[in-house]
């Protein structure tokens, strides 16, 4: 009997995978794709498999080290979020070109809607760019069945495949069905060819490696149009179909539930998985047996672009869907409707619904660092030693000390180090260097990531700036993944070896480094306004490592600080809200006066420094 | 049956859709649902959708959902669009006067909304210490308490006991019967 369980979308997925018989899995965590690796951790425990599962330190070296395991002739699988294969773009531009020994899957997870990315790019783009082959499930079950068959593909033509879930793939939960592992009899080899090996020198290139691979992806085309009738299938109308739907991915899902919904049954959907190399003779003939064809696909026009007469269909190209915006159900059944020239009735009590939003004025809650968080505490010794530095950012928990108006600039992964640096050479050509503070800051995580080669780069160059380590022990944001900072591994009895976060940035060159707690708010400003006076002299970056352990992952609870704001000292300035920011501080607009919200309030007692004319206090024992 | 799930990250609303789909898959029923992960659990706005039965999409479309569960009241003002006619919502409630709001009643008695409030951290601070994460399962109590979601409150304790950590197994049988008997009574 088989067995069902309910998964996350990338549970589902990593299921697959170890279900597929893959042996090396390499990943970076990334929302939305951070849970597959600890999932194939999990399942591979369960299941008894030999699978080696780790965190690369980011997504390039995730890339290379599950690509070693193909030459070796391994199933192997590197996994990472869409903006992570940017950084991981030169190995899988380059492998596109190779003939492969082992079966090589790249999971990556577009994020439409950018709920928790800095891009709307669409991977299925770079498949095309790359020319291999991508898969683009619509659920979590189909998620885990095309693992097997992207496996398959990517053995018959040696070639590194795709799989490219979006957002509400990962992050979906359904009920899935669950196999048994597929056993296969791979022993590690690697063969040397001395001119044919993994070496693809210019002339190789030009004359093999690309034609080959030329020739590949035509066939892999050829393939596709009839090899996944599971993937790519049309759903007919009853009767004449007043419109033809092209749906890919999600999409396809959501088409269902809005026509559904809908009642309707005179469209026919013809439903995409293989978006990359289209099975184009299905589409074109899907689009001449209709009058009106609409394309439904997330982000960018993938499948639009491939289609030799655009002007057959209405998708982005002419505006009938929209550019930008995930395609939410709500989205996709407005443009149906156009598509088919009908409107939605629109009804008088959503306005009030409405108008009664904006009197109790309604916001989307934005996202802010936890109760008690050591970043918050942080950024203010920065922001207190200097109020006008000028201070660079990165991707993070931390990201979120926008909201305590701490933070000036966020661009990708270790760019902190690398923007600081150029802030100071803009100063520097000026003539005027060192006036204005410069200060970078980035996590632990970010900073095996890619922060160490910015920071050699500012150390050989001598570029005067602070580094700020907001060193939470732990890659936070994503939900708590392990690093090279802290040495544990996946695997049931594995453990690493710890890099310790201060020998890493003495490594690179740094001679200034100081380690302080990140609570230690009054001592910090005196440690920042140290650190930079020694970097303005010394010409050189100066590093200040302010630790706390993340509060979502402690082991024992803290100690308890309780506060109050006293009524009356309290100015109503609201410094303590604009540049600090914790949730347990609320502001009563009527009194004008700051007090402690005890639904989020931890008790960390950190704020009693903030506060500019000492309001906040703590809570006596002889208190009320 | 469609839910929908609001709160304010780190309330611990995933857990609440994970008793629910447990249960539904032991009664062999179809599920498809969407969690928020990443960034918005750090204290944003929190969105869980839950779709029981013959469905393919994971979210629910505004205007048809059936259950409204919200963790917090300007969440559930915020959401209370995606209900259909009819559909009834638990409201953890922190601050009873923004339901007075004029165009708020109209809405709701127009679209025929009931709504079943509950002072979620009144209790928790009462009987629980203040320890409000144990929010998920009193609104589950609540649930059943109002007779919404077609399932027992026997079926939620029975998930509970198998999906949570053993040590907090007591105490949230606890809360639940605390969740059941706030709105029973009412
Ligand atoms: S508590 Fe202090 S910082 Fe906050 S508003 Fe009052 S006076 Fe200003
Ligand atoms: S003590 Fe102050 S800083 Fe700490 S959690 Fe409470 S309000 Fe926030």
């Amino acid at each position: 009997m088989s067995k069902k369980a309910i998964l996350m979308g990338n549970e589902a997925i990593a299921r697959g995978v170890v279900e597929a018989g893959c042996e090396v899995a390499s990943a970076y965590p990334g929302t939305p794709s951070s849970e597959i690796l600890p999932a194939i951790a999990k399942y591979s425990d369960e299941l008894e498999t030999n699978t080696q599962v780790e965190w690369g330190a980011n997504e390039k070296v995730a890339y290379e080290i599950a690509l070693g395991a193909t030459f070796a002739g391994k199933r192997s699988c590197a996994v990472m979020k869409q903006v992570g294969l940017d950084v991981a773009a030169d190995p899988f531009m380059t492998s596109a070109n190779f003939e492969l020994n082992g079966g090589f899957l790249v999971i990556v997870s577009d994020d439409p809607g950018c709920h928790a990315s800095q891009t709307d790019q669409d991977c299925r783009y770079f498949a095309m760019y790359a020319r291999i082959p991508c898969f683009d499930p619509s659920d979590a079950r189909e998620a885990r069945e095309m693992v097997f068959d992207a496996y398959d593909v990517s053995e018959k033509y040696k070639v590194v495949t795709m799989l490219r879930p979006t957002t509400r793939v990962d992050h979906c939960r359904q009920d899935v069905e669950l196999g048994e592992v597929r056993k296969l009899d791979n022993p590690a080899h690697f063969e040397r060819k001395p001119y044919a090996g993994m070496i693809h020198f210019p002339a190789r290139l030009d004359r093999e490696s690309i034609p080959m691979r030329n020739t590949r992806y035509s066939k892999i085309q050829e393939d596709f149009e009839t090899a996944f009738p599971k993937y790519n299938y049309e759903v007919p109308a009853k009767g004449k179909a007043s419109l033809g739907v092209i749906a890919a991915g999600i999409c396809f899902s959501t088409v269902m539930d809005s026509l559904k919904s809908l009642d309707r049954e005179d469209i026919s959907v013809l439903k995409i998985g293989t978006p990359v190399p289209l099975p184009l003779k299905m589409v074109e003939d899907f689009i001449a047996r209709h009058d009106k064809v609409i394309v439904f696909e997330e982000t960018y026009p993938v499948i639009e672009m491939q289609i030799s007469d655009r002007n057959s269909i209405m998708g982005r190209w002419n505006g009938h869907v929209p550019m930008e915006r995930e395609l939410t159900i709500d989205v996709i059944r407005t443009y149906l409707l156009k598509a088919l020239g009908e409107d939605e009735a629109s009804s008088d009590s959503i306005e009030k619904l409405q108008q009664a939003q904006k009197e109790l004025g309604l916001f989307v809650r934005p996202p802010r660092l936890c109760p008690g968080c050591g970043h918050r505490p942080s950024y203010s010794s920065i922001r207190k030693a200097y109020p006008n530095a000028i201070v660079c950012s990165d991707i993070g928990c931390y990201s979120l000390s926008k909201q305590q108006n701490a933070i000036d600039t966020i661009i990708s992964m270790g760019a902190s180090i690398t923007v600081a640096s150029g802030m100071y050479l803009a100063h520097k050509a000026d003539g005027i260097g060192t006036d204005r503070p410069i200060f970078a800051t980035l996590g632990d995580s970010t900073f095996y990531h890619n922060g160490m080669t910015g920071l050699t780069t500012a150390v050989y160059n001598r570029h005067a700036f602070v580094l700020g380590i907001m060193d939470n022990s732990i890659t936070a944001m994503t939900g708590g993944q392990d690093h090279p900072g802290t040495g544990s591994k996946m695997r049931k009895d594995e453990e690493g070896v710890i890099v310790p976060l201060e020998d890493a940035v003495k490594g690179c060159g740094v001679k200034y480094v100081k380690v302080v707690e990140a609570y230690e708010l009054k001592n910090n400003v005196q440690v920042v306004k140290e650190a930079w006076e020694y970097a303005k002299s010394d010409e050189e970056p100066a590093v200040i490592i302010f630790r706390h352990p993340c509060l979502t992952k402690l082991k024992v609870k803290q100690e308890q600080h309780l506060v109050k704001v006293d009524q009356d000292k309290c100015v109503g300035c609201r410094y303590c809200i604009d540049f600090f920011n914790c949730p347990g501080l609320a502001f009563d607009e009527e009194k004008k006066k700051a007090y402690i919200d005890e639904r989020f309030c931890i008790s960390c007692g950190v704020c009693v420094e903030i506060c500019p004319v000492g309001a906040i206090v703590p809570v006596k024992e002889d208190d009320e | 049956m469609q839910f929908i799930i609001v709160g304010i990250g780190g309330q611990g609303i995933l857990f609440t859709s994970k008793v629910l789909g447990h249960i539904a898959l032991k009664k062999g029923q179809k599920i498809v649902g969407s969690e928020v992960h990443g960034m918005s659990q750090r204290g944003g706005s929190v969105i869980s959708h839950y779709k029981i039965g013959d469905y393919r999409a994971p979210l629910v479309l505004k205007g048809q959902a059936d259950i409204l569960l919200a963790f917090d009241q300007m969440e559930a003002f915020r959401n209370f669009d995606f209900l259909r006619e009819g559909g009834q919502a638990i409201v953890n409630v922190h601050e009873a006067r923004s339901f007075e709001n004029d165009s708020l009643k109209t809405y709701l008695s127009e679209r025929e909304i009931i709504v079943h409030k509950i002072k979620g951290y009144d209790i928790l601070k009462k009987h629980m210490n203040g320890n409000f994460l144990f929010l998920n399962v009193l609104i589950l109590g609540a649930m059943c308490g109002a007779g919404l979601g077609n399932v027992t409150i026997d079926e939620v304790k029975e998930a509970i006991t198998e999906l949570a950590p053993a040590r907090f197994r007591d105490a949230n049988l606890k809360v639940v019967d605390l969740g059941y008997e706030a709105l029973i009574k009412a």
